[in-house]
């Protein structure tokens, strides 16, 4: 899609300063460099409950050498944004970029989302912060002393409701021969790297697609014990994501079923999302890995569903049924005491 | 009392296991009677022999001020009413959550926005939105006059909330409506619906 460059943005409010405020342990040329990236960003949010900006990985950016900046958004309590297979309802984030000449941006490398229920819907996203790198690369030759790459963002922020933001973001860099220093960011870039799923390096796949059931079996690296699995489909008309996957271990390793989506046109040729695997004991371990799998059809058999896994209405139903066993355990316990009041 | 207290767990239990209905492109459109806001009953049934569109709508959601505001759902509207088919503009709101409307409220939002729908249903129980698989608004389906569904998702094919796109998007119920009415097949007959949740 041709994008028009971002309007000319008008004075950033002051509470935008914050962002890139250096840490504790800075170093004054840090502080130095992080002024510097301060004054050179612009940002303009609008929605009113997501504040985005941008960071960079290195200081100064070098001719031919890649590196990572990073759209932050900053979530206010209650209200969350989407991943990119958004789920029954929502909008994944765009960017639309304006580069410099000969610099190219890489996709957006997703986070790995989590489930929110609305209701009776289920929708892929994000809480609280999320950071999008974005691998930069400029080109090998840079005729310039500083660059500028702009960038419009452009979300849908929810809670009960839902209110689309827009934001124009500049981040203005020095040009330096020399190999790149990290640049104030560079931790939080790096933070932001290791929540994007893994390539599923050490695991194996195989999926299966069926009437009842789409089923993806797996076998984990050594040292992961799986205790519940589920898929992130990030494609349309797969899943129906509201409902709750199965989850059972299967000949050499595991299997996470998924309900087929109500309308799907029944000729997935491949599977492909993020599979979360939860294991450890007291401390809860969670992997995410990226899978792109080619689906067999027949009809894979649903896993049964795990208590913990079918979210929260299940939770409050089983303290609910619990509570009532309790009632039904002291109803029992006091007859034998009345019957021997009454002998 | 056992019995009673088994019963009771049982019935807590049970809504666990829930079933996601939906309307399924190639089979018939589930049943409904609903008050339009006139107060008058409209039931499904009484359209057969039609082509019906059903509309999920909440006029407080950036998606559907999309349609609205660049004036694209209610040329729908006119255009296919124009041609005998029956536009039915459903809002599934609840009492107290956002888009939800009396009946007066919704003539009011029909004629301030110059909107066309044949009516305008309310479901404030939501037992129609969910009976569809309603999930978005806009979510769109097309009923063939057999009172088969041939269309079931979204309106068009840029997920945004931005009026400028209606313009180079690709128009999904058109599509569907086009080839439908001149007795061809449906070529892509369900797709993701996108838009703000429906507010059950």
């Amino acid at each position: 899609m041709a994008e028009a460059p971002p309007a000319p943005v008008p004075a950033r409010p002051p509470h935008l300063l914050e962002t890139s405020r250096p840490g504790p342990g800075a170093w004054l040329p840090a502080v130095l460099i992080a002024l510097a990236l301060t004054t050179a960003r612009d940002a303009v949010a609008k929605g009113g409950n997501i504040e985005v900006s941008f960071l960079s990985e290195h200081a100064a950016v070098s001719p031919g050498r890649p590196f990572y900046v990073g759209v932050r958004m900053e979530i206010r309590d209650g209200w969350h944004t989407y991943w990119r297979n958004p789920g029954d309802s929502g909008l994944a984030p765009r960017i639309a970029w304006a580069l410099p000449d000969g610099f190219e941006a890489g996709p957006i490398e997703w986070p790995t989302p989590e489930r929110h229920a609305e209701g009776d819907l289920t929708t892929y996203g994000y809480r609280r912060e999320v950071v999008f790198p974005i691998r930069i690369t400029p080109p090998s030759r840079i005729d310039a002393d500083s660059v500028t790459i702009a960038a419009t963002v452009d979300w849908l922020e929810c809670k009960d409701v839902c209110m689309p933001g827009t934001a124009v973001l500049r981040l203005s860099l020095p040009v330096s021969a020399n190999p790149a220093a990290p640049g104030p960011n560079a931790s939080k870039i790096a933070a932001a790297r290791s929540r994007v799923p893994a390539a599923s390096v050490g695991w194996s796949f195989s999926a299966e697609a069926g009437p009842r059931a789409i089923a993806i079996a797996f076998v984990p690296p050594a040292g992961v014990s799986p205790r519940g699995a589920y898929f992130f489909a990030d494609q349309p008309l797969v899943t129906e994501h509201a409902a709750p996957q199965g989850f059972e271990r299967a000949d050499a390793g595991y299997r996470v079923s998924m309900s087929p989506a109500a309308n799907a046109p029944g000729n997935l040729e491949r599977l492909t999302g993020v599979l979360v695997v939860e294991s450890g004991g007291l401390v809860r371990r969670r992997s995410a890995v990226q899978v792109d799998v080619p689906v067999r059809h027949g009809d894979p058999a649903p896993a049964p569903v795990p208590p913990e896994r079918a979210g929260f209405p299940t939770i409050a139903y089983a303290i609910a049924a619990g509570i009532a066993g309790v009632a039904l355990a002291l109803i029992v316990l006091r007859k034998p005491r009345k019957k021997s009041n009454h002998t | 009392m056992v019995r009673i207290a088994l019963l009771a767990c049982m019935l807590l239990l049970g809504p666990v296991s829930k079933a996601h209905a939906a309307a399924i492109v190639g089979a018939p459109a589930p049943a409904f009677e609903l008050r339009d806001a006139d107060g008058k009953n409209v039931k499904l049934s009484d359209y057969k022999g039609k082509f019906v569109v059903l509309e999920w709508v909440n006029f407080q959601c950036p998606f559907v001020g999309k349609q609205y505001g660049s004036g694209n759902m209610q040329a729908l509207q006119k255009k296919y009413t124009g041609m005998g088919v029956v536009w039915l503009s459903i809002c599934s709101s609840a009492p107290g959550k956002q888009g939800n409307v009396t009946g007066e409220e919704a003539e009011e939002l029909v004629k301030e926005k110059d909107a066309a729908p044949s009516r305008f249903l309310l479901d404030p129980k939501g037992k129609v939105g969910k009976a569809y698989g309603a999930k978005t608004t806009p979510h769109m389906f097309v009923i063939d006059p057999k009172g088969i569904v041939v269309y079931n998702g979204a309106i068009d094919d840029k997920p945004s909330t931005r009026r400028e796109d209606v313009a180079t998007a690709k128009n999904y119920v058109v599509a569907a409506l086009d080839a439908s009415m001149s007795g061809r097949k449906v070529a892509l007959a369900a797709t993701q619906p996108y838009g703000c949740s429906v507010k059950y």
